[in-house]
């Protein structure tokens, strides 16, 4: 988990139970110009992938409802085996991703997302880097405006919305009069601070870590939020 | 009926106010009339006790009876008519208390007054006409059995009965019936009321969807008069400033058929229908929504949608549309392929835009005051 950069591609493995979702997920790989992803396992259960190949994955993209059975219960066990855990889904109502956020996973991607975000996702997750994707920025938005303890800055709620309005980063800097730079700093700043309430992991763990290496928050940050999260509401 | 209205509160009123006026009347008869009458004629009877016993009873049985009148959650034990009966037993005690000489006297005060107990138990009953016909009956036939047994049933003392049976009646009769009519009369009163009441309401909403009426005709021809006008000129439909014009009329008056839908998130539903027909068109669009909209009166909501409405009208292949809410913040923005416009900026909400890359940001916010 301490590679800086993976000199071969990030090995993926993906569960999922409609076949058509997963061709699509084969061919935004492949038309990868980079080349950034390798789907090295596949099944529409969870066993099927984890007890072949697809028990290294660096990545587990896990559609959250398989065979009609919602799967957010099973994240924490996945998480806690040290696994990076990718959400995807349809659901894409802010409850359900902030669950499935405190149950530990990595990020959450709709089926609605782009190719570019998806991929960029998965990549940023292999390097243990917060990744937000727009949807989960709305979501983080509202659930942040809903509790009694807000967690996020002004400007960081600002990037966070403008993100999920669809702008990229460069747009939400003009909009801001800041850098790109610091727009994706506001904005992964917000997650690692989502990050650290909710159920503890390994995965949680290194994020953090990652994070205050980055210099995107201080490890008296991290005592503040988890003291948070620990008097804050748990689903 | 409801409960509430208050012409039938001031009608209940009324009434609580009759049948207390018969209580008291039956209460001081008693007090007034037949306890005098029980110590001074004291030498009349021939077993007094027994006389001062049927006071008694009769004080009993007024006082259960009236606590079941005032009290509406009360009932009397066996009915009415049980104690109706007791009643009337109280009346013969006191004639077969009295000497046979003293039958017509003051001292045999119970067959005249127990007309005021039935007056009270039969208060509440539908039927208490027929209820006190039958009981004064009852009563008579008592009391001439009595006169019979004191073998005084020649004319004079006959004429003396009947003097005092219709006296003793027509009192008693007379109060419940005048009681009676002045609750009907407030009922009738508190029902006219009302229904004037519901009537003016039922106007007054006339009144207002009529109004509404004109509003949003006036709105729909705002939205469509002007393209309308300019394509009767002979504008040219090709044209692109033209067509544009014609999709925003056509958004315009999507909304304006939406929004009256009775929809749980009526915010949502006039997006949803807005989005549903520029799709139509070939725009293809993504609506993405976080949080739950707060109940927004329909001003706001009209002011808020107007400008991404215009936004996502002009756009030509592609828009997302986004609806952020909170409890005391909503905000729909547009990001979309449309060219600058003059943005409308309607009372009460916050419009930004900002143009990049090609691509034309609207957003529209409202903040709770």
């Amino acid at each position: 988990m301490d590679r800086e950069r993976l000199d071969r591609p990030v090995r993926l493995a993906v569960v999922e139970d409609l076949p058509v979702v997963l061709e699509g997920m084969r061919s935004w790989v492949a038309a990868d110009p980079l080349k950034r992803v390798e789907i090295i396992a596949s099944g529409d259960t969870l066993e099927a992938v984890l007890d072949g190949p697809g028990a290294d994955a660096d990545v587990l993209l896990l559609d959250l409802e398989l065979n009609g059975v919602l799967m957010i219960g099973r994240i924490p066990e996945l998480c806690a085996q040290g696994r990076r855990v990718v959400v995807y889904s349809v659901h894409e109502d802010e409850e359900t991703v902030l669950n499935v956020l405190k149950a530990g996973a990595a990020t959450f991607i709709t089926k609605g997302e782009s190719a570019e975000h998806c991929l960029e996702t998965i990549v940023a997750v292999a390097w243990d880097r917060p990744y937000v994707t727009p949807t989960m920025a709305g979501a983080l938005v509202v659930a942040d405006a809903g509790t009694a303890r807000p967690m996020l800055s002004a400007r960081e709620r600002e990037a966070l919305l403008l993100w999920f309005q669809g702008m990229n980063k460069q747009s939400v800097a003009t909009r801001m009069g800041i850098t790109e730079a610091t727009v994706k700093q506001y904005i992964e700043r917000a997650r690692i601070k989502y990050a650290s309430t909710g159920r503890a992991a390994p995965t949680k763990t290194t994020l953090l870590a990652r994070a205050i290496q980055d210099g995107l928050i201080t490890p008296d940050d991290i005592i503040e939020y988890q003291s948070f999260a620990a008097d804050g509401p748990q689903n | 009926m409801t409960v509430t209205a208050p012409e039938l509160l001031v009608a209940q009123r009324y009434s609580k106010a009759s049948t207390r006026a018969a209580v008291t009347i039956a209460a001081a008869w008693h007090l007034g009339s037949d306890l005098p009458s029980t110590i001074f004629g004291w030498s009349e009877y021939r077993w007094p006790l027994l006389a001062l016993g049927a006071w008694i009873l009769y004080s009993v049985i007024g006082v259960a009876a009236s606590v079941a009148l005032l009290n509406p959650g009360r009932r009397l034990p066996f009915g009415p008519w049980a104690s109706a009966g007791l009643a009337l037993v109280s009346g013969a005690v006191v004639i077969v208390a009295c000497r046979p000489e003293a039958i017509m006297s003051a001292a045999n005060w119970g067959w005249g007054s127990v007309g005021w107990l039935a007056l009270i138990l039969f208060w509440p009953r539908r039927t208490w006409p027929s209820d006190l016909a039958v009981f004064f009956l009852i009563n008579a036939l008592i009391m001439l059995a009595g006169m019979a047994a004191a073998d005084s049933l020649d004319r004079v003392w006959i004429g003396k009965f009947l003097v005092i049976l219709f006296g003793s009646m027509t009192l008693q009769a007379g109060a419940s019936a005048g009681a009676h009519a002045f609750d009907l009369a407030a009922h009738w009163a508190a029902d006219n009321s009302s229904i004037l009441a519901r009537a003016e309401a039922t106007q007054k909403a006339a009144e207002q969807v009529h109004a509404d009426r004109l509003r949003r005709y006036a709105q729909a021809r705002q939205a469509a008069a002007p393209v309308l006008t300019r394509l009767a000129e002979g504008a040219d439909p090709s044209d692109p400033d033209v067509r544009h014009q014609c999709a925003v009329g056509a958004a315009r008056l999507r909304r304006l058929i939406a929004e009256t839908d009775d929809a749980p998130n009526p915010l949502l539903h006039t997006l949803r229908a807005c989005v549903f027909d520029i799709e139509r068109r070939g725009v293809v669009v993504n609506l993405l929504t976080a949080g739950t909209v707060p109940p927004l009166p329909l001003e706001v909501r009209q002011a808020l949608i107007e400008a991404p409405l215009e936004a996502l009208a002009r756009a030509r292949t592609q828009a997302r549309v986004t609806l952020v809410a909170t409890a005391n913040q909503v905000i729909i923005s547009v990001l979309s392929d449309a060219e600058e416009f003059v943005v409308p900026e309607p009372d009460g909400v916050r419009v930004a835009t900002q143009v990049e890359g090609g691509l034309l940001w609207i957003e529209s916010g409202w903040t709770a005051p």
